[in-house]
């Protein structure tokens, strides 16, 4: 049994040593070490470059990228409630209003976020139509800024809070609920009260699942917030090509990766269901 | 409060379909600006037509095939070994490869390679990338592999053995014919994944790898283009196709 | 479907691929800087295949390039870089004997400051930094001093380039855009940041269309793609700052790690042809090195004054040149926080 079984394992472990964890050794590896003049490393060891990340200039960074992410989550969790008690309660159409939520999200990213710097840009479509319609005189600066990253995470992660919230709110006991009626509850109390709490765990799990990818966002900063070092992942992709400063970018990628580590080790201790 | 949740719910919809629903209507725009002129499809004639698109969009449906195939054989059978025996280890270092971010694993790779390189005088290029994309696909062929073997009955495996088979053919003969639906899936999914990907082929592309996610984002920092249009709304329709399927086939 | 019958598409599916077998040369660009046929004329009088790809800045170039596997033969950095990437050993050595065509090459580009020998690089075009506006705005232009008016709030760009962005500062300041003086550099990066909130972005060639359309009042730009835009929409003009500008040279090289020296040095000495030339310059609207291919010119090209100011204004100007180690460590870290900022 066990011969079989290794057999079918070894390919998965050793794809994961040598693309994984082989290429996150030797970023921790040149994290200690100091740039050379144009780029490239040279064999100093030097804890620099973690002095220099929570210095003023780039802990802002780091700062905006936990509030953004901090923000965009909470939105999500927000908008998609709503959503997902929608979907539970929809009866025969469940299943095509969870694919209509999940399926775009599939598809794409990239293109995705291309749509809205159409829609959003000085010539775009909503400039074009409010400028059209004389409602402003000169185009509004709705991209470039940090309300269109904050604006493009929410719409590349609410179906990820949908889920989860649409599974346990399927699962709530409907006497429950009657229960509460029968007891005077108006609608929206029974929600607050009852159905909102009982949703605890998945407002959890929801959250992780889009604080942590938004933590690590670095093509919505990027196209959304005119290529400006926004969040943490355009400042790890900034030394590591054009700045050419790879220790520090690599002191950068393992700070980020910690703190990721960190929440999927409390996400996961707090999760009944695993998906692997 | 009843009318008020559909109500929500709808604009909800809208707003998640909205941006697409517009670059498809523009992509037949035939105005380069946002004023409608009437329907044309110039955008996709332009497109076709443009050879540098072609390349990348080779490039992209090559790289995909490879890593698709890689992948899903790898990560099936790391799915089956992992049904058979837990294995934290396993299991947590695929979350790992779930949980980083994009960037940090494409620098680290990036890292990795020009390292190596240096001893074994390659160059990035196809085989980088390919490589790249295996790594970040298997744990999602693993999940998708995984959740149908769990609804299985392990019994069936047991009553092979005890009729005189070996494993591997209790897991060629009862398990695998099962199997191959998920399979499928999770090999529709590798591929939407790799065929989209950009931060990290970005960063280990080489000369000759240009990808179609690469001249999109190119042409999208360079500003307003209805060629974008064109494919964004190809990319949408054609792999939105192969999710649907995904689905079907996950849920047979 | 039987496998024999997959087989067999597969087959003849490989086979309809033709393999193109003519030789490879990689050439990596500056954006918009060919003319519409010099590659495709090279290919066919060669019969090779040129790989052309464009970058927008030195350093996205030199990121690429910086590794030492690159996969590219020729690229064109400024002449600041021609010395840092040979100590680095980036560069393969030319060889002047199969470059004959160097001799319609101005005198002075002949024997520039950065390679007196022309031995590891060949200049290619030049040009000036200054400021590409709108004549539309209420104010005139004259100055780096004036692209600091608050007026400006969120129309106004600053080139993506540490070299070009702390020329403008220091040249704002009164100093030289060479000081070795890490006191005036960080002055320099002071104005920057300074700056930095009026700036609707730090962008390179790509301004090119935000200016044509009017979204841009006035962008630090480089005389080539100004003059780009200025074709494109009258209202545009270029002014070279009082203060003082910048002036720089791009180079083709050759790549040391290249495969194919031979052939590259067909393609540099191809480049310095005067009909060649002359169609660059038509293409790229830059200043040419290149005396013979400005005689081929049509008279309105050949003496724009965008490209070609006069004595007094090029009196102003200070070409760009490599800064010592210690330096230019120190400018790579105040451009990182200008940027972070």
């Amino acid at each position: 049994m066990t011969t079989l079984r290794r057999l079918f394992l070894a390919p998965t472990m050793g794809t994961l040593v040598l693309l994984f964890f082989a290429p996150m050794t030797i970023i921790v590896a040149y994290s200690f070490l100091t740039r050379g003049v144009y780029g490239g490393v040279t064999g100093e060891g030097t804890i620099e470059n973690y002095i220099r990340l929570f210095d003023s200039l780039y802990g802002v960074i780091l700062l905006r990228t936990l509030a953004l992410s901090a923000v965009a989550t909470l939105l999500c969790l927000v908008l998609g409630f709503p959503l997902a008690l929608f979907i539970a309660r929809s009866g025969s159409r469940k299943n095509l209003y969870l694919q209509l939520v999940m399926i775009p999200f599939w598809t794409s990213f990239l293109v995705r976020t291309y749509a809205w710097m159409f829609l959003l840009r000085d010539t775009g479509l909503i400039n074009s139509v409010l400028l059209a319609a004389g409602v402003i005189k000169e185009p509004l600066p709705l991209l470039y800024n940090n309300g269109a990253v904050l604006l493009g995470l929410v719409y590349s992660y609410l179906p990820f809070v949908v889920l989860p919230l649409y599974a346990t709110l399927e699962r709530i006991d409907n006497s429950l609920l009657e229960a509460s009626a029968d007891l005077g509850a108006r609608p929206w109390e029974t929600v607050t009260r009852i159905i909102i709490p009982l949703c605890a765990p998945a407002f959890r799990a929801g959250a992780v699942l889009v604080f942590i990818p938004c933590l690590g966002a670095y093509l919505t900063p990027d196209l959304l917030g005119g290529g400006k070092t926004v969040m943490a992942g355009n400042l790890i992709q900034n030394q590591f090509t054009t700045a050419r400063d790879w220790p520090f970018g690599s002191a950068v990628s393992l700070v980020l990766m910690a703190i990721v580590l960190v929440l999927m080790i409390v996400a996961m201790r707090s999760q009944k269901e695993d998906l692997l | 409060m009843k009318r008020l949740l559909p109500l929500y719910a709808a604009a909800t919809f809208l707003f998640l379909h909205l941006p697409l629903l517009v670059l498809a209507v523009f992509s037949v725009n035939e105005s380069r600006f946002t004023i409608w002129q009437g329907l044309s499809l110039r955008w996709y004639k332009a497109a076709l037509e443009d050879s540098q698109l072609a390349e990348a969009a080779w490039n992209s449906f090559v790289i995909a095939i490879a890593a698709t195939l890689v992948s899903t054989a790898i990560g099936a059978l790391c799915a089956y070994g992992l049904w058979k025996r837990r294995s934290s280890f396993l299991t947590g270092s695929l979350y790992t490869t779930l949980v980083t971010p994009e960037i940090v694993m494409g620098v680290s790779l990036l890292a990795f390679f020009q390292w190596m390189f240096r001893y074994l005088h390659l160059q990035l290029g196809m085989h980088t990338v390919v490589l790249a994309h295996v790594m970040f696909s298997i744990a999602y062929v693993v999940i998708v592999v995984m959740a149908r073997l769990r609804t299985m009955e392990p019994a069936l495996e047991e009553a092979a053995l005890d009729l005189g088979g070996t494993e591997w053919d209790a897991f060629r003969l009862v398990t695998l014919p099962q199997l191959w639906p998920a399979i499928a899936s999770a090999a529709l999914l590798a591929f939407t994944i790799s065929f989209d990907d950009y931060v990290i082929t970005s960063m280990v592309a080489g000369v000759d790898s240009e990808t179609l996610p690469m001249v999109i984002y190119a042409m999208a920092r360079r500003g307003a283009n209805p060629v974008v249009n064109a494919i964004s709304t190809a990319i949408i329709l054609g792999l939105g196709a192969l999710i649907v399927i995904s689905e079907r086939l996950r849920k047979t | 479907m039987t496998r024999r019958t997959l087989f067999l598409m597969g087959v003849a599916g490989a086979a309809g691929c033709s393999r193109d077998t003519r030789p490879r040369l990689n050439v990596f660009n500056w954006s918009s800087y060919v003319g519409p046929e010099t590659i495709p004329d090279f290919e066919r009088e060669f019969n090779v295949r040129v790989r052309y790809a464009v970058y927008e800045s030195n350093e996205e170039m030199l990121a690429r390039v910086m590794t030492g596997n690159s996969g590219w033969d020729i690229v064109f950095p400024s002449a600041y870089l021609i010395q840092p990437m040979r100590s680095f050993e980036l560069l393969a050595q030319l060889d002047t004997n199969r470059l004959p065509n160097v001799r319609h090459l101005e005198a002075s580009f002949q024997k520039p400051v950065w390679d007196p020998e022309l031995q590891w690089c060949v200049p290619y075009m030049w040009g000036a930094t200054g400021i590409c506006h709108t004549r539309q705005a209420a104010q005139p232009i004259t100055s780096w001093a004036d692209m600091w008016e608050p007026e400006f709030q969120g129309r106004i760009t600053m080139l993506d380039d540490p070299v070009d962005v702390f020329a403008a500062c220091l040249k704002k300041l009164g100093y030289s855009i060479n000081t070795q003086n890490p006191d005036e550099l960080r002055a320099a990066q002071r104005e920057a940041i300074e700056q930095k909130e009026l700036l609707r972005a730090y962008v390179n060639a790509e301004v090119r269309d935000q200016l044509v359309a009017g979204d841009v009042l006035a962008a630090q730009l480089w005389s080539n793609t100004a003059q780009q835009a200025i074709d494109e929409a009258k209202n545009l003009a270029f002014v070279y700052p009082e203060e003082g500008f910048l002036l720089y040279a791009d180079n083709a090289v050759i790549l040391r790690e290249s495969k194919r020296t031979d052939l590259a040095h067909q393609f540099l000495n191809y480049l310095l042809r005067p009909k060649v030339a002359a169609g660059i310059v038509m293409g790229a609207r830059a200043a040419c090195p290149n005396v013979s291919a400005r005689a081929l010119l049509p008279e309105d090209t050949r003496d724009l004054p965008t490209l070609y100011p006069s004595p007094e204004i090029m009196a102003r100007g200070e070409w760009s040149l490599s800064s010592t180690p210690e330096i230019q460590r120190l400018r790579d870290r105040l451009w990182t926080e200008v940027k972070s900022a």
